[in-house]
């Protein structure tokens, strides 16, 4: 007969599973090794470039390595793990890229750290200033940390055929008319919840908040880093308060409680389900809603200038960038594949401006104003005349940097304004969090 | 005592009464092990040790050293803070809240992913047409990467075109507006925690149908005989026999649920509703990039998942002898 059985046999098997779960567990600690010099060479190396997107085409990185002898080894990674690898590398100091992301909200970090080494030891920095309007964005205590490479900045989008059933054909300029509108589409039952607001705790939310505050006239930190959003009468809150009472009258879908930024473009606004985004990302009509098999409602989403407190308002940007992490093994030739990405003419054609063959898919809209400009000329960008517009008036979200603890404050943001939107708090409760977090923070 | 049988259950012959080596045989004696042999089996376990000494035993023990002092690099020196890095831990809101989120996803993780597992290794045991196939569709959701699932059960759980408020729409049960995650914690976590148990009942099935593979079939026969029935002899033959696989199975749905992270995160990002302790580990460490809290708060996830297996492996596992 068989039979269970319990004594020190079995004490031991316990055992060894015991100290196995432990292996197990313990496993996921870090590790640490020590770093390398970077070698000066720019002929006859190979460097590694990881970013959160595809390769370019194999002829364009190709075409580079005649140029210049430096052959690249393109790393596509997530974002969030991109920048863990980013923290964790620097950390322990080892190599893991010679070329990588720099992302506008870490900028403030990155550059108290000192994990990248400043551009300007590279390049010409100061001359690309005027036609690179969002390098602001990665200046931090009078240094360059990376090169923007792509124009990200947010814009309002209209699903204008919409609006035009709703019997609205002229563009709102301040937030008061476009809400009278959205609730006009509401009421001539075109949409049942016009508007797109990204409400899932993300980073998404916290950009809605910063650029409704932008539009209303207002910053959300100052140059010491202290929250500017606390009165009841500043910007912020009243960003806040319209963004949370969008969600509770209906104006915003219920669902949106849990819909982070990209899936409110594709499952919201590219399929018509609403007819605006008031903070959505430049390049998107073109990439996004222009595109019939992904989107519904092709050439009926149109860029308006933002809405503002009294009249249109400026946009802010949310820029990606590229930089030189310290451990880099050949940070001069990486150097100089970052000065050939972000060229005016790569940037041409990655944009599809030359032909399909040099487009690069991941790739929505250049940083260089004078390859907007030369785009829209052309008639190769959707959107091109607003977009150029708005590109060379766009400002930084942080007029003096974001501060080096802004991750712990983007995420202070986006947990508060996504629990008054469901209601497990006040908007002025919410706000009291977000600000004794910055003020914490600041010191 | 017969020699041999000395030999045989030591390995080793006793110095004082060994045999003279010989050049030839004529003796049935064994020889004498080469110290090539001697070495090898540590040889062999070499790298294996390596690796784990490596990999898990030095990070461990880094881990619960650094877990005591201030490791911040926005904050530097590095420098000893005794337990600071845990009470500020235990004053912190968020982690609090992950920790109950995490005490609920592990109470009906363990549980839920058991009980399948163990009806799935019932249907599984006996030999049917189709039973390959039907393993292979059950491995599938443990095969899959956890970011992959909850993408996936994002678009099923939509409020706006999700398949779950469709399906619950043409049942007339809900107005198919329903919003499922975000909004009422209780439902939040349920729904999260459900998509891991879909992850890893599979594993927990075939731990349990490995321990049911030995179970010999006379038993059931003879159970029979004696006039037991179906009921009566899945308790008191199939789950005392399964218990050796059911307290694996448990464990690694301890580990698994406790160290929740992507679906979580992915189903409902940082919010307070469904957030884990690892996402918090995950925002201390490579947010806020204080890593001696991100020490303290990995070591403390360590030591529950350590105190919990024991408890599991004590009240469960029973050594079985077939």
């Amino acid at each position: 007969m068989p039979r269970t059985t319990q004594g020190v046999p079995g004490w031991l098997t316990r055992g060894a599973v015991v100290a196995g779960v432990a292996a197990l567990v313990a496993g996921t600690a870090a590790c640490s090794s020590s770093g390398s010099g970077g070698s000066t060479k720019t002929k006859g190396v190979t460097i590694t470039v990881a970013l959160a997107a595809d390769a370019p085409p194999k002829a364009a990185l190709a075409a580079f390595t005649q140029q210049t002898g430096i052959k690249v080894k393109w790393v596509n990674i997530d974002w969030d793990s991109l920048q863990t690898k980013i923290s964790a590398a620097a950390t322990a100091k080892t190599y893991f890229a010679d070329a990588t992301d720099v992302d506008w909200s870490r900028v403030g970090q990155l550059g108290k750290l000192g994990w990248f080494y400043p551009m300007d030891k590279y390049l010409n920095t100061k001359s690309m200033t005027a036609d690179l309007p969002q390098l602001a964005s990665f200046t931090t205590g009078g240094k360059v940390i990376g090169i923007p490479y792509d124009a990200s900045f947010m814009v309002t989008t209209v699903n204008t055929d919409m609006f035009a059933k709703a019997g609205i054909t002229t563009m709102p300029t301040t937030l008061d008319e476009y809400t009278n509108d959205l609730k006009q589409v509401q009421a001539k039952g075109i949409s049942k919840h016009p508007l797109n607001i990204p409400f899932t705790a993300a980073e998404g939310l916290s950009t809605y908040w910063y650029e409704t505050t932008g539009a209303l006239g207002g910053t959300i930190l100052d140059q010491h880093g202290k929250p500017q959003f606390k009165d009841p009468s500043s910007p912020g809150y009243k960003a806040a308060e319209w963004m949370v009472n969008a969600m509770k009258t209906g104006l915003v879908p219920p669902g949106n409680i849990n819909v982070s930024d990209s899936q409110g473009e594709q499952t919201l606004m590219a399929k018509g389900v609403v007819a605006t985004t008031f903070s959505d990302y430049s390049g998107l009509v073109g990439s996004l809603y222009n595109v019939p098999s992904s989107s519904s409602v092709v050439n009926k989403v149109k860029y308006i200038p933002t809405p503002g407190a009294t009249g249109t308002a400026a946009n802010l940007s949310n820029p990606d960038g590229i930089g030189i992490p310290k451990q880099a093994k050949y940070p001069n030739a990486a150097a100089k594949f970052i000065e050939w990405f972000t060229s005016v003419q790569q940037q041409v054609d990655f944009s599809g401006a030359n032909g399909a063959a040099k487009a690069w898919a991941a790739y929505a809209l250049p940083s260089h104003l004078s390859a907007v400009q030369e785009m829209a000329r052309k008639g190769n960008l959707v959107g091109g005349d607003q977009l150029s517009a708005m590109l060379a008036k766009s400002k930084p979200v942080f007029p003096g940097g974001a501060p080096a603890w802004y991750p712990q404050f983007s995420n202070s943001v986006y947990t508060h304004l996504h629990g008054a939107a469901v209601g497990s708090e006040s908007v002025s409760q919410a706000i009291n969090a977000i600000a004794s977090t910055a003020t914490g923070l600041a010191g | 005592m017969p020699r041999s049988a000395i030999d045989d259950a030591t390995g080793a012959v006793p110095v004082a009464s060994a045999p003279k080596r010989r050049r030839a045989g004529g003796n049935s004696r064994p020889r004498r092990r080469s110290r090539f042999e001697t070495v090898l089996p540590y040889l062999l376990v070499a790298p294996l040790a390596a690796f784990i000494i490596g990999l898990a035993l030095v990070p461990a023990g880094f881990t619960i050293v650094q877990s005591f002092f201030k490791v911040n690099p926005l904050d530097p020196p590095t420098r000893f803070t005794g337990f600071g890095n845990f009470t500020k831990l235990f004053n912190n809101d968020a982690v609090v809240g992950a920790f109950s989120n995490t005490a609920y996803y592990v109470v009906v993780g363990v549980a839920l992913s058991t009980v399948l597992g163990i009806m799935f290794a019932m249907v599984l045991r006996r030999p049917f047409r189709g039973r390959s196939l039907l393993i292979a569709v059950l491995i599938l959701p443990w095969a899959l990467p956890g970011v992959v699932e909850g993408i996936l059960w994002t678009g099923m759980f939509d409020t706006n075109n999700g398949l779950i408020n469709s399906v619950m729409s043409t049942l007339h049960l809900m107005n198919g507006n329903a919003v499922l995650l975000g909004q009422n914690r209780l439902l939040t976590i349920t729904l999260i925690e459900l998509v891991q148990v879909w992850q890893i009942t599979p594993l927990s099935a075939l731990l349990i149908l490995a321990a049911l593979q030995v179970v010999p079939d006379e038993l059931y026969e003879a159970a029979e005989i004696d006039g037991c029935g179906a009921w009566a002899a899945f308790w008191r033959i199939t789950l005392p026999l399964a218990r050796p696989g059911i307290a694996i199975a448990m464990v690694q749905a301890t580990i698994a649920t406790l160290n929740v992270f992507d679906q979580p995160y992915v189903l409902n990002g940082a919010a307070t509703t469904g957030a884990s302790v690892t996402e918090q580990t995950y925002f201390i460490s490579f947010q806020n990039l204080d890593f001696g809290q991100g020490y303290a708060l990995s070591l403390l996830i360590t030591v529950v998942t350590l105190l919990i297996s024991l408890v599991v492996v004590r009240v469960v596992y029973r050594r079985v002898d077939l």
